[in-house]
């Protein structure tokens, strides 16, 4: 599983590492960085929580 | 536990999925959506969605995953909590566990006759959109977030845009000072803003022209758009026995009866002095449905609801963010910036014991203004 995310349309809110701190952290604008090229699996289920409750829809996570 | 229905199709039913994953529930989920796409988010609708600038592709939330069973255009119209049945126009739904999420929708201002503008859903954000292309004029009702960032927009595309509310449009939310120094802008940007001692009655059938003021003075305009608030999606519940005063109440752990929680905008939760408040929020569904889940997951064990009180808007070229109780009174402690420079960091009453957070304009991530406001209080408890 990978994770795009769209730096551009992150606004900061910080939901998803909020949700899910192990597989998102924020840099010093709050912007989204996914901590992982690709998920681990035992944490693709957070993966997909953290995308999932993004309010602008930035982040999507493909396997 | 092995079958969880979950009753709404927006972030507080979907992030309801996403915990009952995250917690291995190895059962079946079943998603009972009344809307006619896959979930999306409405946070857009008032600022790209409406600007033209965004589709509803650019809005849908990723897919659920395969193995959960979303239903689309599939209201619920009643609630059998002793037979543990879910009722559709499609058929009876049986459950284990459910949780219930079915937002709320637009107050609406009007006369049965009239087709009210409101922004809610995607249909209304795809039908505003082209209205307000084709429009000059603008009329919004109601001052809160989603009235003044309709007006925004509305004037970034040129209109000549009118809001009328009963009080100074978003003090109520932002406080006396943010909401003053928000108004100045838009005002400076041309918005007119019209405060009326008094309700407003919605003018022309079925297309709504204008409001009449109390005093009998008229306001008109190509486009009026009402956005004053929404109202829980809970008339499916009557004589369900669920407790229901201004929407669905729940405990501390967002509990509602026997294998029934609930979160998101259908909610009303007791405060610390039994008064019931409605947080309809983003982040507010986000944390309910994860206490909600843990809950109907771990019953007592689960950690109860803590609200991460965090909202915001975007407007006017301002970005507003704010954390703790809203409508913060009187003067802010500057932490940083200047409001008059166009960029600052507040809080209130004061610094070391914040209850209200701001930050307009000013990069300090969401976390940190959380923590600034949660901080003292753990040292407090320590």
């Amino acid at each position: 599983m990978k994770i795009a995310a769209d730096r551009a349309r992150c606004e900061g809110h910080g939901v998803c590492a909020d949700i899910a701190p192990e597989v998102y952290d924020l840099d010093d604008d709050a912007v989204v960085v996914p901590r992982f090229e690709v998920v681990p699996p035992e944490l693709e289920r957070k993966a997909e929580a953290g995308a999932r409750v993004c309010p602008v829809a930035a982040l999507r996570v493909t396997t | 536990m092995r079958d969880v229905v979950v009753v709404g199709g927006s972030i507080a039913a979907l992030t309801a999925v996403e915990m009952l994953r995250v917690e291995d529930f190895a059962g079946r989920i079943t998603v009972l959506s009344a809307e006619d796409v896959p979930p999306y988010t409405r946070v857009p609708l008032s600022k790209g969605v409406l600007a033209g600038t965004e589709s509803i592709d650019d809005i849908v939330l990723a897919p659920l995953a395969a193995e959960v069973d979303l239903q689309l255009n599939t209201p619920a119209t009643a609630l059998d909590i002793d037979t543990r049945v879910v009722h559709t126009p499609a058929g009876p739904v049986p459950y284990d566990g459910l949780v219930i999420a079915t937002g709320g929708r637009a107050r609406r201002l009007g006369r049965p006759d009239q087709d009210e503008r409101v922004l809610r859903s995607h249909t209304d954000g795809a039908r505003l959109r082209d209205e307000v292309t084709a429009a000059s004029s603008v009329l919004v009702v109601g001052g809160g977030f989603l009235g003044m960032e309709i007006a925004s927009t509305a004037r970034k595309l040129g209109k000549e845009v009118t809001v009328v509310d009963l009080a100074p449009p978003l003090s109520r939310l932002l406080g006396t000072v943010v909401g003053g120094h928000v108004r100045d802008v838009a005002t400076e940007a041309g918005v007119r803003i019209v405060v009326t001692d008094g309700g407003v009655r919605l003018l022309g059938a079925p297309t709504p022209t204008g409001v009449e003021l109390v005093d009998g003075s008229r306001m008109e305009a190509d486009l009026v758009v009402s956005a004053i608030g929404d109202v829980p999606n809970v008339e499916w519940l009557a004589g369900s026995g669920v407790q229901l005063r201004g929407g669905i109440v729940v405990d501390r752990h967002c509990r509602v009866a026997p294998n029934v929680v609930a979160c998101g905008d259908v909610t009303v939760v007791a405060t610390g002095d039994g008064e019931l408040t409605r947080s309809p929020h983003w982040t507010n569904a986000v944390d309910q449905a994860r206490a909600a889940v843990h809950a109907l997951l771990h019953g007592d064990e689960a950690a109860p609801y803590r609200p991460s009180e965090y909202c915001w808007t975007e407007q006017f070229g301002l970005d507003v963010k704010m954390v703790g109780a809203p409508d913060p009174q009187g003067e802010p402690v500057v932490l940083d910036g200047a409001l008059a420079a166009g960029s600052a960091l507040l809080a209130w009453p004061d610094a070391t014991a914040p209850r209200t957070v701001v930050a307009l304009n000013h990069h300090t991530p969401p976390a940190k203004l959380k923590r600034l406001l949660r901080a003292p209080a753990m040292a407090a408890q320590r």
